[in-house]
């Protein structure tokens, strides 16, 4: 299959797969461009948003789509890690013999869904650090790898909700996107009402194998990013420290942690994704912009000034992407700009 | 392998476009400033003569050319031209990414699709500016000097200062000397205010009249002519009469509400208008005298003195009646007397001893309306205390009300004080001076009793305390008058 039958066909796959979900998810579409974004480019996905909204229909029907293993996690209080990763119990075999055996927890799957995740306390909210950097966990002593494609896609309830545990910030990291689910339009929630309330049910179709969604991640890492593009992405990135030189007057006055090195790879490789996904060979300046928010809104840390005036992280990017392009091109006379 | 030659072909238009743009920007920033100079050259147009023009064109096109010049000599990356083409086509990224990676020694599957698409759509592109124009800021005022330059260009030369400095040599010396008395400067100290040439004839003529009485005119060469004050300037200086008259003058001044009010417009009272309109009429002023001006005039007269209860009213009747017969001299002679009349009563009326300002008229009105009103006392305000007696409770000698306030509430109509009450319940400290039902009501402290031990206590906190020496004795009479009363 030559190049271009190949970036052809993952843009027909992502299309279908699209197709698939929005059979069931009422609008949202750049929630689900951006979840399938997060599962082609490797990563792992968070959603927030308040209780009913669809995150968890949303997560599901992409799993019905996918000829991979699913399974779901309901986040509470009283949730172990070994409730997640799996323990050693003792079983006695034929001729009576105790011994320990590795009974798999629910992250043994291709797709996890880690539903209110910050219902549970940090210590099991942890337990999924480790498979979801290295998809392996270590129980005992021994390191189990995960099955690949390994996809965590979790759901939690804002901050302010009761109940809840603040995902520590190493944890954020390591979540290539986090994705706000927003209220749906009037049209939107019209369709969904008719959609969920009549009696014939929908059928999702399996459209897409695991081996597919391997060899996608393959191809969009072959997708080429020009200097200043590159360039670009680092400067949006550093625009987020407020030590930088650069850095713009609200990253110094709101922000107290900038996003990590991981933070310009996910925006990177999201932005690979988007580019390919639009049938296109080469990474823009405009996927940048497109996927600045959610690759970093969830790796800026207020300071205590920037909660207190309640600032948006989302403007905060907006800002950060501006300057950064005004970085870029201050060293540009104006026929060239 | 795909062929980035198109690509490069554009790059090539893209950088020549902003070449060309570049060749403008700074030809009209050259052009500007190199027109500035031109108009200095034709300002100079006199010393330079007919070589002004040809030079001034001269440096306007040497300063636009070599704008042009250095436009066309910066450099324009390719890496910045292939950027600038994506986004002026939105072929997001696509040339700049194909450009760059098509140097790479190494061609991946992708990149030689990249290449393949950017050629393609390239190919596809139609040819237009992809560089926009930007005009210098100091281009657009272009126009300014242009303009200025033609017009300097078509006018005469314009007239320049000579560098020559004023000649000061003993031949100046020659000038004719001129005397303080009659130099230019003396005499325009000399003349009178244009307030004064503005002066209605009555006022020259009352100024006449105040100056009969002096030594005489002024002298030629007398220093007393500036100042006008002939009446001072032949007396001998009296420094005791001036401390007797400054003294007069002190008293005036701090008698300050008692001082006319100089805002009023005296000029505008019906009086005066109707006096200068008589003495415009009888002075010849106006030759458009006529036999129904007269007769207006001396109407208006008749009512004003009817209105202010005036003694020329029956002159002006009496010209009102000879007018009516036809005698216009005996109407004349009527309204001479009349305006004579009116005249004295002006005079009267702002001579120094009956001066009243505004404020003394409305208080003396004042006084009056507290008279009728059934107020106590009310009698001369204006008698002397002695020195320091007028401060001290019960010292002084006017007949103003005294004691308690509440019979003086609403005596005058300046009296805006407010009845109140006490309140109930026990009270801490004794009540005085009071308006309502607790005045009727005893002190609760015997004021015999303790007006003893405050003045104990007054002279331990004069001695104790630092109290200026001058105010000690005016305490101590404050509390024997207390004691007195």
């Amino acid at each position: 299959m030559t190049q271009d039958a190949r970036v052809q066909d993952f843009v027909a796959s992502f299309e279908l797969l699209r197709a698939e979900v929005e059979k069931v998810i009422v609008g949202h579409r750049d929630v689900i461009n951006h979840v399938l974004t997060g599962m082609f480019a490797g990563g792992h996905v968070l959603l927030e948003g308040v209780p009913g909204l669809g995150k968890t229909l949303l997560i599901k029907t992409l799993a019905e789509g996918l000829e991979l293993s699913f399974s779901r996690i309901q986040f509470t209080p009283d949730l172990m890690p070994a409730d997640i990763i799996g323990t050693n119990i003792i079983v006695e075999d034929a001729d009576g013999r105790k011994h320990f055996q590795f009974q798999q927890g629910p992250i043994f799957a291709h797709i996890l869904l880690a539903d209110e995740i910050n219902r549970a306390t940090p210590k099991t909210q942890s337990a999924l650090l480790e498979g979801m950097q290295e998809a392996s966990v270590t129980v005992g002593g021994v390191s189990r790898p995960l099955p690949g494609p390994f996809f965590v896609l979790a759901t939690q309830n804002p901050i302010e909700m009761e109940g809840t545990y603040p995902l520590p910030e190493a944890q954020l990291d390591r979540f290539l996107l986090k994705l706000r689910v927003r209220y749906p339009a009037i049209e939107e929630l019209n369709a969904i009402i008719d959609r969920t309330t009549q009696a014939h049910a929908v059928t999702v179709n399996r459209v897409m194998s695991g081996a597919k969604v391997m060899a996608f991640r393959e191809l969009i890492r072959e997708v080429p990013i020009a200097a200043h593009v590159r360039d670009m992405a680092s400067t949006i990135v550093m625009a987020t420290h407020p030590l930088w030189e650069h850095a713009p007057e609200t990253t110094r006055r709101f922000v107290r942690y900038g996003a990590s090195p991981r933070g310009a790879q996910a925006l990177v490789l999201a932005a690979k994704v988007r580019a390919l996904a639009e049938g296109r060979f080469n990474v823009s300046v405009e996927d940048l912009r497109a996927l600045a928010a959610p690759a970093l809104r969830h790796r800026i840390i207020l300071n205590f000034e920037g909660e207190a005036e309640g600032i948006d992280v989302d403007n905060l990017v907006g800002q950060i992407v501006e300057s950064a392009e005004a970085v870029a091109v201050r060293s540009k006379d104006a026929f060239l700009r | 392998m795909a062929n980035p030659e198109t690509l490069d072909r554009l790059v090539r238009r893209v950088a020549a476009q902003v070449r060309r743009r570049r060749i403008e920007h700074y030809a009209l920033k050259g052009a500007f400033w190199a027109s500035l100079v031109s108009v200095l050259l034709l300002i100079f147009k006199q010393p330079l003569g007919a070589l002004a023009l040809p030079l001034a064109v001269a440096v306007f096109v040497a300063g636009a050319l070599s704008g042009a010049l250095w436009g066309a000599l910066r450099r324009t990356p390719g890496a910045d031209a292939a950027r600038l083409a994506d986004r002026a086509w939105a072929l997001e990224d696509r040339v700049a990414t194909a450009l760059e990676c098509a140097a790479r020694p190494e061609r991946t599957p992708m990149i030689e699709s990249l290449i393949a698409d950017a050629v393609a759509r390239v190919e596809q592109l139609e040819a237009r500016m992809a560089a926009r124009r930007v005009i210098p800021r100091d281009g657009r005022f272009l126009p300014i000097p242009l303009a200025l330059a033609v017009v300097l260009a078509l006018a005469p030369p314009v007239p320049l200062p000579s560098g020559r400095l004023p000649d000061f040599s003993a031949s100046a010396g020659e000038e004719p000397t001129e005397t303080r008395a009659d130099s230019p400067l003396m005499d325009d100290k000399a003349k009178p205010l244009a307030k004064d040439k503005l002066k209605s004839p009555s006022f020259e003529e009352r100024d006449v009249a105040t100056r009969a009485g002096g030594t005489g005119g002024p002298m030629s060469g007398d220093l007393s002519a500036i100042f006008k004050d002939t009446s001072l300037s032949s007396q001998r200086p009296d420094f005791q009469s001036f401390l007797k008259k400054g003294d007069e003058r002190l008293k005036m001044l701090e008698q300050a509400d008692r001082l006319p009010d100089l805002q009023s417009d005296f000029t505008a009272s019906q009086y005066k208008m109707v006096y200068k309109k008589s003495k415009a009429l009888t002075s010849g002023l106006r030759p458009d005298i006529s036999p129904q001006k007269l007769k207006e005039l001396l109407e208006e007269m008749e009512r004003l003195g009817r209105k202010g209860g005036a003694n020329w009213q029956g002159d002006a009747a009496e010209g009102m009646e000879a007018m009516e017969g036809g005698q216009t001299d005996r109407a004349m002679e009527a309204m001479q007397r009349a305006l004579d009349k009116m005249r004295a009563q002006d005079e009267a009326g702002r001579s120094g001893k009956n001066l009243k300002g505004g404020r003394e008229s409305s208080r003396s009105g004042a006084n009056s309306r507290d008279r009728r009103g059934g107020g106590e006392g009310g009698g001369p305000e204006d008698q002397d205390f002695g020195e320091g007696e007028g401060l001290l409770p019960g010292k002084g000698r006017s007949n103003s009300p005294k004691g308690e306030a509440t019979g003086r509430l609403r005596a005058s109509p300046y009296d805006v004080g407010v009845e109140g009450e006490t309140r109930r319940g026990r009270k801490e400290g004794y009540d005085t001076n009071l308006t309502g039902r607790g005045g009727q009501m005893g002190s609760r402290l015997q004021y015999l009793g303790v007006i003893g031990q405050y003045r104990k206590m007054m002279e331990d906190a004069i001695s104790r305390e630092s109290v200026p020496r001058d105010f000690h004795s005016q305490i101590k009479d404050y509390f024997q008058a207390l004691d007195e009363r």
